[in-house]
């Protein structure tokens, strides 16, 4: 059965303007789509709207269900919250078979726990429980009433590296033929654990497409930054710059987006001269911020008549966009000095040009 | 508004400045002796006839406390000025419990008139601690949840605070009253005139404290309930209720405890109250305790008046440790369990 979702919901609380969300996307059986976007970008909204929490606008339908006008308690999903939402009153156990009373088919508490590896805490109250184990009961709770769909809101963000990745593979386990909403502002979970991703920006999905695409091909500004790429303006990239308008055919563009893996250090034939500002060591590799030239960064005529300079060093926000924009990120095996000059370039195949503008008109998202 | 409750602040006593600086010795046993120094000093004081003394000795050891605890000269100063307050408070007490005649009070102690009196006492004001929680209990809910309207439910809710208590007595006699709503119910000199007075004092501080006690329970802690199948009933029953049974507990007891120091509601709607009393197997008059004490003491007999008020503060503050005890007693798993 397919999970179709078109819902519009507005959310006010005082002091504040009103928040709204307008988003339409449609989950396949068996596949896990991934709402990917920064914190309050309203993911965790869309995620409770589905699930009835909040009066919509719109219709949400599993299969030939019609879920719209259902009490959440009808609805048939297992939610998983971001603070586990554990009753504190209640043991392991009974937190398990919360849900037992009100489903005709329910699995034994005793056997769900088993599999996520916590059967042992069964007789412990949730507040003896650590992050990664109360997490391991959350999911038992909801695997144990046999739900249709899951809705998970970011059910890893509030533990630790280690215990993360230990059940974010349980969780991708879990998730591999079940229907799945998992939302996340962690792009790299985002990429574990998705068929799918979609990714939100104030309230709607601005790109949408398998993991792969989002990531190699992202179809903005916003969404090649918030994927980790290297987004760089092409009036700071002076006669490079150019060229790659000119070979793309595309004089509308104003960006391109590199991963930082696909950027390629003192290749025979540099496309740019940089300069080392820092290198960081990472896990397995070395993350270098490059400057670029200076004479690639000098203002062109355009952004220098629009937006004077003064301007924009009182905004701190605007600045440290641009200082990002003027920075090439890498991963690389080698630790160069600070300050080192460096050729880099930047193979073809994987470049993305991009418009800036923020209208993402998103045909192909459905069919992806 | 001040809705604070007596029993979470006289939680925060016993794990106060002292407990801090001695934790390996114990918090208990440092807070008893702390206590007992206090009361064998304002014994010598008193039986010197120099209680004025005590005063500087509590001073003192509060800002010794503040000290020792704390190391500054700000914790000093919060401990010595906290300690003014609590003088005015205390002594008072402590001065009435040393001034008392025993054998005047083991007089009125067995007095009939005055068992009679602590029954109707401890009986009327749990009758109308009973109809808060029960009427108030939703009300809060539907308060935490918030509706159009609500800020003016709320001021209806708090009216009651600002009202003068003699004004609160004149509002139930012509709202229930001869010429009231229901031409059949009699409140002048009733049962239920007392506890209708008595609800409407004590209403507000039942229905704070339980609003408050739902709005501090996460929402996602009633999502979770839905979505694994609770409908809302069933979502308060077994998780938004019970994560707040303490708090309805709290306001039960605020409501009771406002309800037995209620005078001036009680004096105009039932200044003589008819009740039917078990021992005697009949219904009688009696006085509600304020009121019987205003009567001793107006007769002219401060001695009288306070030896019933001794036993009256020495049954209340019994009947609120038994309360606590049972609520908060051994086990501790809702309030502080909170993630």
């Amino acid at each position: 059965m397919t999970l179709e979702v078109d819902v519009a919901a507005r959310f006010t609380a005082t002091g504040t303007d009103p928040f709204v969300i307008d988003v339409a996307f449609s989950v396949e059986e068996g596949e896990s789509l991934v709402i990917l976007g920064p914190s309050g970008s309203g993911k965790t909204l869309v995620l409770e709207t589905i699930a009835g929490f909040h009066l919509s606008k719109g219709a949400i339908r599993n299969g030939d269900r019609d879920l719209t006008d259902l009490p959440s308690e009808k609805r048939d999903f297992g939610f998983v919250f971001q603070d586990y939402a554990l009753f504190p009153h209640m043991t392991v156990r009974e937190n398990v078979a919360f849900g037992a009373r009100y489903h005709e088919e329910t699995r034994d508490p005793e056997t769900v726990l088993a599999e996520l590896g916590v059967a042992n805490l069964a007789d412990r109250t949730p507040p003896t429980l650590s992050g990664g184990e109360a997490q391991r009961v959350a999911l038992a709770r909801s695997l144990a009433i046999g739900p249709e769909v899951f809705l998970l809101d970011e059910p890893l963000s509030a533990l630790d590296v280690p215990t993360r990745q230990a059940l974010r593979d349980d969780v991708a386990d879990l998730l591999a033929d079940v229907t799945a909403v998992y939302v996340t502002h962690n792009r790299t979970t985002a990429r574990a654990i998705a068929d799918r991703i979609a990714i939100m920006r104030d309230g709607e999905l601005v790109q949408r497409g398998t993991p792969e695409t989002i990531f190699e091909r992202p179809a903005s500004p916003f969404v090649a930054r918030f994927t980790g790429a290297n987004c760089l303006p092409l009036d700071a990239l002076g006669e490079f710059g150019r060229e790659l308008r000119e070979r793309e055919g595309d004089e509308e563009a104003t960006h391109v987006a590199l991963r930082p893996e696909y950027v390629e250090l003192e290749p025979e034939e540099s496309d740019l001269e940089t300069t080392v500002q820092r290198c960081t060591r990472e896990d397995a590799t070395n993350r270098l911020v490059l400057s670029l030239p200076a004479a690639a960064t000098e203002p062109t005529a355009s952004s220098e008549s629009s937006e004077p300079i003064g301007a924009r060093s009182t905004d701190g926000g605007q600045r440290s966009e641009d200082d990002r924009d003027l920075t090439l990120e890498v991963f690389s095996d080698r630790v160069p000095e600070s300050g080192a000059e460096i050729g880099v370039s930047f193979p073809r195949e994987h470049l993305t040009l991009l418009d800036d503008s923020d209208e993402y008109d998103d045909p192909a998202g459905e069919t992806e | 508004m001040s809705t604070g409750s007596p029993a979470a602040g006289s939680t925060g006593a016993d794990t106060g400045p002292v407990a801090g600086s001695t934790g390996r010795l114990g918090r208990g046993s440092a807070v008893l002796a702390f206590v007992l120094v206090q009361v064998i000093v304002f014994a010598l004081a008193y039986s010197a006839g120099r209680t004025g003394l005590y005063v500087f000795f509590a001073l003192g050891s509060a800002a010794t406390v503040g000290y020792l605890s704390h190391r500054g000269w700000f914790a000093v100063a919060a401990a010595s000025l906290g300690a003014i307050l609590l003088i005015a408070v205390g002594l008072p007490i402590a001065m009435f419990v040393a001034r008392q005649q025993p054998s005047l009070v083991i007089e009125k102690a067995l007095s009939t008139e005055v068992h009679r009196m602590l029954y109707l006492s401890i009986y009327g004001p749990l009758l109308a601690a009973l109809f808060t929680v029960v009427f108030g209990t939703p009300l809060a809910y539907l308060l935490s949840e918030g509706f159009p309207g609500d800020t003016l439910i709320e001021s209806l809710v708090d009216l009651p605070l600002v009202v003068p208590h003699s004004v609160a007595g004149l509002l139930i006699l012509f709202g229930f009253g001869g010429g009231g709503a229901f031409p059949s119910v009699f409140v002048l000199g009733t049962m239920i005139g007392l506890v209708l007075a008595m609800a409407f004092v004590s209403a507000p501080f039942a229905v704070n404290v339980i609003r408050e006690a739902f709005e501090t329970i996460d929402a996602q802690m009633e999502y979770a309930a839905r979505v694994h199948g609770a409908n809302r009933f069933e979502t308060f029953r077994r998780v938004t209720f019970p994560l707040s049974a303490r708090s309805v507990v709290t306001g039960g007891v605020l409501a009771w405890a406002r309800s037995v120091s209620e005078f001036g509601a009680v004096a105009i709607v039932a200044y003589n109250v008819q009740f039917f009393y078990p021992p005697a197997g009949e219904q009688i008059t009696g006085q509600h305790a304020p009121v019987f004490i205003f009567n001793a003491y107006t007769a002219g007999s401060l001695a009288e008046s306070s030896a019933v008020g001794f036993i009256l503060l020495v049954v209340s503050v019994l009947i609120f440790l038994l309360i606590r005890w049972l609520a908060y007693g051994e086990n501790d798993t809702s309030a502080s369990a909170m993630p």
